[in-house]
């Protein structure tokens, strides 16, 4: 399984927000990408995007509550028009499976579409140790595997790196001249991956979604790439996720509708393409051996809590990235695993351990954005809440992970807004105790701060995380409580 | 892991036992009869409105990227798809085995304006690697379109004998002539169509099936678009009627 | 100005306001006095739970929602100057008590009456202009809950469009949120001022001398942000704004 380093986050992410390279990309990721997606909402009218949500989301409601029922149907369609289904509970049998696959098809050259579960589950090393030749081949995956990276957007996995170090990779990396434009790059990397698509003997898909009604595997895609491997090579293997099944052919149109303009703005992706098996007898082309994996790695634990479930209707648009205030800020490499983002947010903890990855849930304001523009209608912030539930007050020590302070702070701040007298009696301390803060220019601990009313002192613990770049506000002469017992409570007379 | 332990993992998960939803899915009951029906109902409704629907998919796929030629009648097509292999200066082109060359007999022409068409196809070149061959050396693919979809601005091609799936995927170009018949609404229609033919066939409507809008894309690198990736960075309609 | 002589209102202060903003409790409470409805103030109440329930303490947060139910079980209508905590009280109450029946009848009871100020003001009181006068350029920041879980856009703007002498200019991306996000600006303090720092450009984009909105939350953040960078740019809770006693 790929590395976790989700307990990172924190660390990590104080490091990337301060790059000003990521920095650009991000803001780009705003206007273009979000505002594309709005743009291409307001192609149809509001009450028909409502509706399409509202399609989608019954859907996978349906199929994730029957969801042995379908892949029972997908498998068994899949294996009538020809096809091998294989079943991974983990990463390590996923990789199992696709070894002997390769083992078997006497495999030397790999060529791979965009897969996020086959980051998942780190499938390159494990064909790489067989001897196996494995090329990424969209352009985002393809440069950061000449990168040696991850990628850091479900969409756009190279959103981070500017030409310049595209044009870097490329003449260290593939030996060729500096490129100057976009459109060379693209030319290169035409040139030098089509031989390796035409030379392939194994090709590796994801999936977007999986038709139970015809056993059918549907990519949404842009490149050609996803369409190369796919056709050229002897041996199609396609690698998803157990939640991405729908049950019929005819529900595909709501989610083609959503889709493109959810993730890129588009009415649709240049290309769509769907496999039902291995090429027939008469086909001129395509390959002779077509498997489909699907694996849980964790899903069935995420299916089995009903507040996580919905997590699984992700159709992996990226939206919710796009619009998210923290991934803006800080990228996707800081959420430490394959799923960055507020979807990230809930799946990687559900998958890797909620402990480790305690502050994925914690680092959002809640503001409720992703929820506005996912196109399932998936409420993120509910699953964060509930994860930071299990956090506080979990059941399972797997889980529970709030520090002795924050239980402390916690417990403290109960009692004290439990009792009237007690808050009463604190506010006055607070009072007594401030003064020596606000006298101004004398106090020491006035350090920093810009106005009589507010306290400005770095040196403050705890509260210095907010005093370092903020005034605090002082604590009034009066509670409103009090204002109200000597003054409100008297209705005063009318103006006439 | 074997099919049954999965499926009873996954049933521990849903907390319930075997067994199908309490209703049937709609779509999933529907019979070919059924879908006939419907078919036939979304035919009346194409015939009352074919004028408007092609007019709306040249207008969509312009939009999506397809340089769009309209053709009243055959040779106007054939003059089309001539035209746009001159412009570019090539010489090298496959064809599939649609039947909509019989409609539109482009080999004929061809030779006098220095292109040369191959039918890429077994029963021409009599196996899979000589069919692969000559699809790449060809600068141009000239398909059919099984569908166009007027909604999305898309073709729909349906590889079996004598439509690879190579042909509209390889050559730098890619040529689709679309016939009024071709032509559907929406994304519903072509599913429609698709099952009917599903479950007239017992099961079975074919290995592959691709929607194309345009040319291939790419936004990868600074989220700039750029044409012409790994498919083909032109994509030219040649739409009749 | 409609008078509404038989509607009586129940205040939630919250406890910002309470403990750190009492003077956005008495524009309240003047504001609804000057509309003819008679105010009053459950002395038991202090605060409604939500910094417990946001950071998963859903037991501590219960033990103060009792006591809000229990303040307000006699209210014909409570009306709260925070989009935060109404939300709190009209959704995420019925969250908290999903699995205890009693309380979520309580809880069934007590949401439908209970109302931001400004959802107040326009959807009961069918008020928009209230007579105040507030010579200023002033730029309105909606509060994420108050946006998207109260459902309420426009009765801010529209109420203060309605203010004298008060120019409103738009805030640029104004439904980003301002990164207070209670605890989390003390959790990821970094994260927090990267995104006040793109809320500060907003409103000196806007040209404002005075940021308006419906939350001190979100003021205490972006205002202690203007502050310390020495931008002489007020804020000011909506309350204050529409209260002609007011500075």
């Amino acid at each position: 399984m790929a590395d976790v380093k989700t307990q990172d986050f924190f660390a990590a992410s104080a490091v990337s927000i301060q790059d000003p390279i990521l920095r650009q990309a991000l803001i780009k990721v705003g206007t273009g990408f979000d505002g594309a997606r709005l743009a291409a909402i307001k192609d149809v009218t509001p009450d028909t995007w409502e509706a399409w949500r509202e399609e989608a989301r019954r859907i996978k409601v349906h199929t994730l509550d029957h969801l042995d029922y379908y892949l029972d149907l997908l498998e068994r369609n899949v294996t009538r028009s020809g096809g091998h289904v294989h079943f991974a509970a983990d990463a390590a049998q996923a990789n199992d499976i696709v070894a002997s696959i390769a083992k078997s098809g006497k495999v030397k050259i790999a060529t791979k579409g965009k897969s996020m579960v086959s980051e998942e589950l780190s499938l390159n090393p494990v064909l790489e140790s067989m001897g196996i030749e494995v090329f990424e081949t969209d352009l985002g995956e393809y440069i950061i595997q000449l990168a040696g990276e991850t990628p850091s957007h479900l969409v756009a996995p190279a959103l981070h790196k500017t030409k310049e170090q595209v044009a870097q990779l490329f003449k260290d990396k593939l030996g060729l001249p500096w490129l100057e434009s976009i459109e060379d790059m693209a030319k290169a990397a035409r040139e030098v991956l089509r031989e390796k698509f035409l030379i392939a003997d194994m090709g590796v898909s994801g999936a977007n979604f999986l038709v139970a009604e015809t056993g059918t595997l549907a990519i949404i895609t842009n490149e050609g790439n996803g369409r190369m491997c796919t056709s050229a090579p002897r041996i199609h293997v396609g690698i998803t996720g157990m939640e991405k099944v729908i049950p019929s052919l005819q529900d595909l149109a709501v989610f083609l509708r959503l889709l493109p303009r959810a993730a890129t703005g588009q009415r649709i992706s240049s290309y769509v393409t769907m496999v039902t098996g291995p090429r027939r007898e008469t086909d001129e082309d395509g390959p002779e051996e077509f498997h489909l994996v699907i694996v849980d790695n964790g899903r069935s634990k995420m299916l089995a809590d009903p507040e996580l479930r919905e997590a699984l209707y992700c159709i992996r648009c990226g939206a919710c990235l796009n619009i998210c205030p923290v991934y803006k800020k800080v990228g996707g490499h800081a959420y430490g695993w394959v799923y960055p983002g507020p979807i990230g947010a809930v799946v990687s903890p559900s998958l890797t351990g909620l402990k480790q990855s305690k502050d994925l849930p914690q680092a959002s304001s809640l503001c409720g954005a992703c929820r506005e523009a996912c196109p399932v209608r998936i409420n993120i912030p509910r699953m964060l809440l509930h994860l930071r539930n299990n956090l506080a007050e979990g059941d399972d020590s797997q889980e529970k992970a709030s520090g002795n302070a924050e239980r402390f702070i916690a417990r403290g701040f109960t009692k004290l807004m439990s009792s009237s007298i007690m808050l009463h009696l604190a506010h006055r301390m607070g009072r007594i105790l401030q003064s020596p803060l606000l006298m101004l220019p004398l106090s020491p601990l006035a350090k920093g701060k810009t106005n009589k009313d507010s306290i400005g002192s770095a040196h403050l613990p705890l509260l210095s995380r907010w005093t370092r770049s903020k005034d605090l506000p002082s604590l009034p002469p009066r509670t409103f409580h009090e204002i109200w017992q000597n003054e409100l409570y008297r209705s005063p007379k009318r103006d006439s | 892991m074997g099919k049954e332990e999965f499926l009873a993992s996954v049933r521990r998960s849903l907390g319930r036992g075997a067994g199908p939803p309490e209703a049937i899915y709609p779509p999933l009951e529907q019979t070919a009869e059924v879908l006939d029906g419907q078919v036939r109902e979304m035919r009346r409704h194409l015939e009352e409105r074919l004028p408007q629907i092609i007019d709306r998919l040249a207008q969509v796929a312009e939009m999506q990227g397809w340089h769009v030629h309209r053709a009243v009648d055959p040779e106007e097509a054939i003059a089309a798809v001539l035209s746009i292999a001159g412009s570019l200066g090539i010489q090298n082109a496959v064809r599939t085995n649609q039947d909509v060359f019989d409609e539109i007999p482009l080999d004929i022409g061809a030779s006098n304006w220095g292109l040369t068409i191959t039918n890429a196809s077994q029963n021409e070149l009599f196996d899979r690697p000589g069919v692969r061959r000559s699809i790449i050396d060809a600068d141009l693919g000239i398909t059919g379109a099984d569908y166009a979809v007027a909604e999305t601005g898309s073709l729909v091609i349906v590889p079996r004998q004598g439509l690879s799936r190579l042909a509209s995927l390889v050559p730098p170009v890619h040529v689709a002539i679309v016939r009024p018949q071709d032509v559907v609404e929406t994304l519903d229609h072509v599913f429609l169509l698709r099952r009917l033919e599903y479950h007239r066939n017992g099961g079975e409507m074919g290995s592959y099936l691709n929607f194309i809008t345009g040319p291939s894309r790419t936004a990868d690198i600074e989220q700039t678009l750029v044409v012409g990736v790994h498919g083909p960075r032109e994509a030219h309609m040649v739409l009749l009627g | 100005m409609t008078q509404h002589s038989t509607i009586k209102a129940s205040l939630f202060a919250t406890c910002i306001v309470d403990q750190i903003y009492p003077q956005v409790g008495v524009s309240t409470v003047r504001v609804l006095r000057n509309l003819g409805v008679d105010v009053d103030f459950p002395p038991d109440q202090t605060c409604c739970g939500q910094p417990l329930y946001n950071s998963g303490f859903h037991r501590g947060a219960k033990e103060l929602a009792v006591r809000v139910l229990d303040s307000f079980q006699a209210s014909d209508y409570v009306v709260v100057p925070s989009g935060s905590c109404a939300a709190m009280m009209r959704v995420f109450y019925l969250d908290l008590f999903h699995d205890q029946p009693d309380l979520l009848r309580r809880v069934e009871q007590m949401a439908p009456r209970t109302y931001e100020f400004s959802q107040f003001l326009v959807q009961v009181l069918g008020v928009t202009d209230t007579g105040s006068s507030f010579p200023s350029k002033a730029t309105y920041h909606p509060s994420c809950h108050l946006l998207r879980e109260m459902g309420v856009r426009g009765e801010p703007l529209e109420l203060l469009s309605q203010v004298s002498n008060l120019e409103l200019v738009d805030l640029p991306q104004a439904e980003n949120c301002c990164g207070f996000g209670g605890s989390f600006s003390i959790k990821f303090p970094h994260i927090s001022e990267g995104m006040l720092d793109d809320k500060i450009s907003s409103v000196e984009t806007s040209g404002a001398n005075t940021l308006v909105s419906c939350d001190m939350g979100c003021l205490m953040h972006i205002g202690g942000g203007l502050s310390r960078r020495g931008i002489s740019v007020q804020t000011r809770h909506l309350a204050q704004i529409l209260d002609p006693d007011a500075g």
